[in-house]
């Protein structure tokens, strides 16, 4: 490995990553110091009874792996399954970026290189669709912005060369691991400005969207 | 040079940074515009071509002022997050457009976005910002003063609220033939205080009446609150904070001054959601009393034996109606369920229902927004179709505003069905032991001859389903067959085929106005007699009728108009003596 690539893979990383920590952490800083709660005073409601708040929380929560609780998932399957690999791809490429500088041998196992890469690309692959299905239907263009269509594009790249780096093969050439490293490098930079960062937040709309209609009955959706 | 902000756009952006609270801040930070939202709204199914409609599309409209200004990214390179500030009272003007007049504040989005943003929130937060600045449909500004002037939000007077229940308890005396059934006014240390809906009061007071004989039947020891008894509150559909908090602490203050040990709150979505949902955090105070929906009450009623029913005397197919403020938003939509099974024989699901309903396509202040008509009704379409598919006779549904919404879409769908609620369906079905002996035929029929206006036909034209229903009753009561249409086509039409007796002319209407009308129907030979009284809210108006080079209408009215003054000139025009 050449001492490029390894400050690509080590240092790079380790600098970004603390980058994007410390951006994070002001962010939630900002947060919580910004803006205020207001205080619930609602007595519990709903006929078929409130449910209590931290179930109700929880199921909002996992509301991402419960396709059939929601009618936007239960119509478009196609979207959700495209959901689920496009983040699976995604915990792979970033668990790579861990792995190959930390814990190399693991990649060893070809197994565990072809489960990357089939997530990997399969990402790459939904990754596509997405662009087209973002620049092809005037709906979603007229709701994306630069930011949108960069992420996307980015990521997309990224899945392909998350993929093609698994096999972690530099002695075949170092120039895709160089594209990867510096690619997931500038990730960490650029993500907590970008609309990529919605899993910070995350945790929070869907606390309070799961706090608020649990106490009034209406979480977890009842269908008749 | 600096763009120059007018003073309305400063205002807005200055209390856009006081309201945003960290519901409303992660809400518009997590969007990552995926489209999921767009296919929940009613109002993008009613125009998939049009992508302005897409909740997201929508949201973006407060969330792009919020990056710029707030956030982080949108201050520094906003046109990489679509952030963008505002300026001009016409750049308000177009998000007073789209937060009133694309969006009632449904909540359907909000349960169907996969990051949890809570859509209606911040669309209500909008036009509160939008109303703290005076801008805002005609409508909204003129039912929110007459809420903090008037203390309702349909400038009942106090005399008028309590003749209408000294009214409905003779009826109601007359209809058990026992003068033990009363409507009690402020009685202290009732065990339910019961309140209402301004629209009972001015346009379906049966209603009061038949909750009154539930509760007579019931053996409740109640009242009804002189004041502080309207219990819907603009509040929710203005965004105006202030005005919710005092309409809400003006109830409860009501409730601990009689010492009430339970509001009931009788059938209205919003109100049940301002009054038992948000008013305790709107009015900053907490409640010491019970609150519950009067579909409650009824339920309870029923189940512990306090009132009887026969369920064959409504045996009309029925469907239900679930009330985005009942079912999204508070969570009571398995008690009307439970009620209907014990008052009517043939029930059938609409689909979606419960939570997932679709919206009625009145909510959210819409019915008070003329300007936004024919988008309301366009939108209106879905819940058209969903009722269709229903076969139902019967839309049964909790909710004042469903009650309007619903009967305009069916009108203007022109679907063979009625809207009831579920306090009709109880008091018809109660086992009432003793009733006073049935009219004979021959002398009901005398008895309607004898109305004032028996034997008239008489065509309402007005695009306020609340107006229509009013003038409706009244015209009705005094023995007339009425007519109604929505708009001037319509009124056209039918002024050609059922050559009315009189036609009551709205002037401010979408599409062909007023004046247009009353113009055609002069200018026709065959119908140039018919005898035409404009309404109208604005007086001004009226020179569009003087203008026109024909001969004048036979009466004027201003609205609002009451009932005395509305049977007074209907009678006069006829030459009724």
């Amino acid at each position: 490995m050449s001492e490029a690539l390894h400050y690509a893979s080590h240092t790079l990383q380790e600098v970004a990553l603390v980058f994007m920590a410390v951006v994070y952490t002001l962010r939630l800083f900002w947060i919580f110091r910004r803006f205020p709660v207001g205080k619930e005073r609602q007595a519990p409601s709903g006929t078929r009874g409130s449910v209590m708040p931290r179930a109700s929380i929880l199921h909002s929560w996992f509301n991402v792996a419960q396709p059939w609780a929601m009618e936007s998932s239960r119509r478009n399957l196609f979207l959700y399954i495209q959901f689920v690999i496009f983040h699976l791809g995604v915990v792979a490429a970033i668990a790579l970026s861990f792995v190959i500088p930390y814990g190399p041998g693991l990649l060893e196992s070809a197994a565990l290189v072809k489960t990357i890469q089939v997530l990997c690309f399969s990402a790459f692959l939904v990754a596509v669709i997405r662009i087209f299905r973002r620049l092809g239907s005037a709906h979603m263009r007229a709701i994306s912005t630069p930011d949108d269509h960069f992420s996307l594009l980015l990521l997309t790249v990224w899945f392909l060369f998350a993929g093609l780096a698994a096999p972690n093969n530099y002695a075949g050439g170092e120039t895709v691991l160089m594209i990867y490293f510096w690619m997931t490098a500038f990730f960490l930079v650029y993500v907590p400005f970008s609309k990529i960062s919605h899993y910070l937040y995350y945790p929070f709309t869907r606390f309070y969207l799961g706090k608020t209609l649990g106490r009034r009955g209406v979480f977890p959706i009842v269908r008749g | 040079m600096a763009k120059e902000r007018s003073h309305r756009a400063t205002k807005v952006l200055e209390r856009l940074e006081q309201k945003v609270n960290r519901q409303i801040a992660t809400s518009l930070m997590a969007c990552v515009h995926c489209g999921n939202c767009s296919e929940s709204c009613h109002y993008v199914l009613a125009n998939p071509d049009d992508p302005t409609y897409q909740p997201s599309y929508k949201a973006d409209q407060l969330r792009k002022l919020f990056k710029r200004h707030i956030d982080w990214t949108g201050r520094v390179i906003p046109w990489w997050v679509k952030a963008k500030s505002v300026y001009t009272d016409e750049e308000l003007e177009a998000l007073k457009d789209v937060v009133f007049g694309k969006c009632t504040n449904c909540r359907r989005c909000s349960i169907n976005c996969p990051m949890g943003v809570d859509h209606a929130t911040f669309n209500r937060m909008a036009r509160g910002l939008l109303v703290a600045v005076g801008i805002m449909p005609e409508g909204v500004s003129v039912v929110s003063k007459d809420q903090w002037e008037i203390g309702n939000q349909m400038g009942v007077l106090k005399e008028d609220y309590l003749d209408t229940l000294e009214w409905m308890e003779e009826e109601l005396q007359d209809e058990l033939g026992t003068t033990e059934v009363r409507i009690p006014v402020d009685k202290e240390d009732a065990d339910v205080v019961y309140s209402i809906n301004p629209r009972e009061v001015k346009y379906d007071p049966r209603t009061i009446a038949e909750a009154a004989k539930i509760f007579y039947m019931a053996g409740e020891n109640w009242t009804m609150p002189s004041e502080g008894w309207d219990m819907t509150n603009f509040g929710l559909f203005s965004g105006d904070d202030d005005l919710g908090g005092a309409v809400a602490r003006r109830l409860f203050e009501k409730v601990d001054d009689l010492r009430g040990k339970k509001l009931v709150i009788s059938e209205c979505g919003h109100g049940y959601r301002s009054t038992r949902c948000e008013g305790p955090n709107w009015g900053k105070r907490d409640v010491p009393f019970v609150m519950e929906s009067s579909v409650d009450t009824m339920l309870r009623y029923i189940k512990e034996g306090k009132i009887k029913v026969d369920k064959t005397k409504n045996t009309e197919p029925v469907t239900f109606h679930d009330s985005c403020n009942n079912a999204r938003s508070c969570g009571l939509y398995e008690a009307p369920r439970e009620l209907l099974g014990h008052v009517v024989t043939d029930f059938t699901e609409m689909y979606p229902n419960r939570a997932e309903n679709y919206c009625c396509t009145g909510g959210g202040g819409a019915m008070s927004m003329s300007e936004y008509t024919p988008e309301r009704l366009k939108s209106a379409k879905v819940k058209a179709d969903q009722l269709k598919a229903t076969g139902a006779r019967v839309v049964v549904t909790s909710c004042h505003n469903c009650v309007d919404g619903l009967t305009d879409l069916i009108r203007h769908y022109k679907l063979d069905m009625k809207v009831t609620q579920l306090v009709n369906l109880v008091a018809n079905a109660l086992v009432v032991d003793e009733l006073p002996a049935a009219v004979p035929a021959d002398e009901a029929a005398a008895e309607a001859l004898a109305l004032p206006l028996a034997g008239k036909t008489v065509l309402v034209v007005d695009d306020e389903p609340d107006i229509r229903v009013f003038f409706a009753s009244v015209l009705e009561d005094n023995g007339a067959t009425v007519l109604e249409a929505a708009d001037g086509d319509e009124a056209i039409e039918l002024v050609r085929r059922e050559k009315p007796d009189l036609v009551t002319l709205d002037l401010n209407m979408p599409g062909r106005d007023g004046g247009q009308v009353f113009e055609a129907i002069r200018k026709d030979e065959e119908l140039a007699a018919t005898r035409i009284c404009i309404v109208t809210g604005r007086p001004e108006l009226r020179r569009l009728i003087y203008d026109r080079p024909v001969p004048p209408p036979e009466g004027y009215l201003d609205k609002p108009v009451d009932e005395e003054t509305l049977l007074r000139n209907a009678r006069k025009i006829l030459e009724l003596t």
